[in-house]
């Protein structure tokens, strides 16, 4: 049973990672799910914080590599909310390291493997740990109400 | 839970005389005039709580001036609340404002497992006392100076400055490490589940250490922990006490002095003039109007000078909880802070983390520069730095 990993993917060199990893067959676990946003700039602390709350054991920001990004500004405003966020999980005591930024260069499957079974290994490692955190998930209706993009 | 006759006898909205002298000092109301408190009630009654809800029972900002004024006590802001509790069951949406991210960190905290580092801010000079039944209520000041660190707040300051102010009058305190969000802003906002959630997980980590006094620096977290767990838990007998009931009472009597401000750097400002904003849980909740200003009257070479609309009369910040914040709510926002301005102050200094980070949000989204830059300060912050020089001597 792996643990549950929620993956934002922008949707130009994100997206084709996932793609390329799907075509050239290469497995990863299924409890790894896949949110497409148009641009990881779309994702914000509280998007982040909402897929914690509704039980993901990890989240992966999967975007264009530095300086690629399809759109004009570039990464800035996603490490803004990612510094952000990983403030505020390491506060809360869930550990900042449950929340990894992957900007890949397009069409890197074996590397978006890689960092997803690192992010895995990552989460094994600190929930077997004394930082060891059961995760509630709140009822999946709320999930519907809440997290509409 | 929603029982409309027990909401409707409890806030009682039967005595509504449908003047409308809520809506007339209402500041919502007066920058959006679809908002209209007295309609409101009349609607629901005239109804008996069927039919649709009107998406404007989201705009209320609970700053309780409709009450203030009321002839008849009708509390309106409970029934609102009661409303939108009823709203939510029916599964209407809340607009969060900041995507949703105080609440998110609010729900999480609510988790029973949960083993916060919440205090990795303490400085080494606090002195905590152990095995002591009096415990400082830090609130969510540690998760607010992460999530509006654009806007430069520095929230943690006031409760280090209360931290200090308490050290310096030699009250015992401790800290909670794993203490909750008090879940104000949810309850506001109708989420009861996740209220009681947090005030439970509170009154666990209370009696798991023995507290039997709690001292908060936020008006929210202070009204909500006298206030509103009363009226929520059972078998709660925990006395809450604001740090400016503490703090005003040590200076009259000439237990505590304040020094002088040193201001930062070479800049020396003096005369200094500051404002004082009164936070509406603080002021019109809470009846606290004289302790913050005795507090800052102590402090030497500062001036106070009063702004048009002061003490019960106080101008909201325009906060509601982290939801439907729009155009009315900077409208409101604006013109509390150009009050501010037309004092001739230096600085505007407050009791709520929560109105700092909306006045600075504020002037952040100043367009055209035609919101007034003023320095905003916590209270406990400015009473602390009129400290330090005594400290190191």
């Amino acid at each position: 049973m792996y643990p549950r990993v929620l993956v934002f993917a922008c949707n130009w060199g994100g997206w084709s990672c996932i793609e390329t990893a799907t075509n050239l067959g290469l497995h990863y676990p299924v409890s790894v799910k896949v949110v497409k946003v148009s641009c990881l700039s779309r994702v914000h602390v509280g998007l982040i914080l909402k897929a914690f709350e509704f039980g993901a054991s990890g989240v992966m920001l999967l975007g264009c590599e530095q300086g690629r990004c399809h759109f004009s500004a570039d990464s800035e405003y996603i490490i803004n909310e990612y510094e952000k966020a990983r403030s505020i999980l390491e506060t809360l005591g869930i550990w900042k390291d449950r929340l990894v930024l992957a900007q890949l260069p397009a069409f890197d499957g074996r590397q978006f493997v890689m960092q997803v079974m690192k992010l895995i290994a990552e989460i094994e490692r600190i929930s077997t740990s004394k930082h060891a955190r059961t995760v509630e998930p709140r009822p999946a209706q709320d999930i519907k109400v809440q997290l509409h993009l | 839970m929603f029982d409309l006759q027990n909401v409707i006898n409890d806030t009682r909205i039967r005595l509504c005389l449908d003047c409308g002298k809520c809506t007339v000092v209402c500041p919502v109301a007066r920058y959006d005039p679809e908002f209209n408190p007295r309609r409101i009630v009349q609607e629901v009654l005239r109804q008996n709580g069927r039919g649709p809800m009107d998406e404007k029972i989201w705009s209320c900002i609970s700053c309780n001036m409709c009450m203030e004024r009321c002839n008849y006590n009708v509390k309106f802001t409970d029934f609102i609340r009661a409303l939108r509790y009823k709203a939510l069951a029916e599964g209407a949406e809340i607009q969060y404002s900041h995507g949703g991210a105080p609440q998110a960190t609010m729900h999480i905290m609510a988790q029973r497992d949960i083993k916060q580092n919440r205090l990795n801010w303490l400085p080494k000079d606090i002195k905590l006392s152990k095995q002591c039944d009096t415990a400082f209520f830090i609130g969510c000041a540690p998760y607010f100076d992460i999530l509006f660190s654009d806007l430069g707040v520095k929230t943690v300051e006031g409760s280090k400055g209360a931290l200090r102010l308490l050290n310096q009058a030699q009250v015992p305190f401790t800290l909670l490490p794993n203490e909750r969000c008090c879940g104000r802003d949810l309850l506001l906002s109708g989420d009861m589940e996740g209220f009681l959630a947090l005030a439970r997980s509170n009154v666990h980590e209370f009696s798991r250490r023995g507290i039997k006094n709690v001292i908060t620096n936020c008006p929210e977290c202070y009204y909500t922990l006298k206030v509103d767990y009363p009226k929520f838990l059972e078998n709660w007998d925990i006395n809450v006490m604001h740090i400016t009931e503490i703090i005003a009472p040590l200076i009259e009597s000439g237990k505590l002095a304040l020094g002088s401000l040193k201001p930062v750097g070479a800049a020396a400002l003096a005369p200094y003039k500051v404002t004082y904003h009164d936070p509406c849980t603080l002021g019109r909740y809470s009846r606290i109007f004289d302790q913050p200003r005795c507090i800052l009257a102590s402090i030497e070479g500062l001036e106070v000078v009063e702004m048009a609309d002061n003490r019960e009369k106080a101008l909201c910040c325009g906060a509601s909880p982290w939801a439907h914040c729009g155009a009315v709510n900077k409208q409101i926002q604006k013109e509390r802070l150009a009050q501010a301005g037309a004092t001739g102050a230096n600085m505007l200094v407050t009791a709520c983390p929560k109105c700092q980070i909306h006045l600075k949000c504020a002037q952040k989204s100043a367009e055209n520069n035609d919101v007034c830059q003023i320095e905003i300060q916590d209270i406990c912050t400015l009473a602390a730095q009129s400290l330090l020089p005594q400290e190191i001597s």
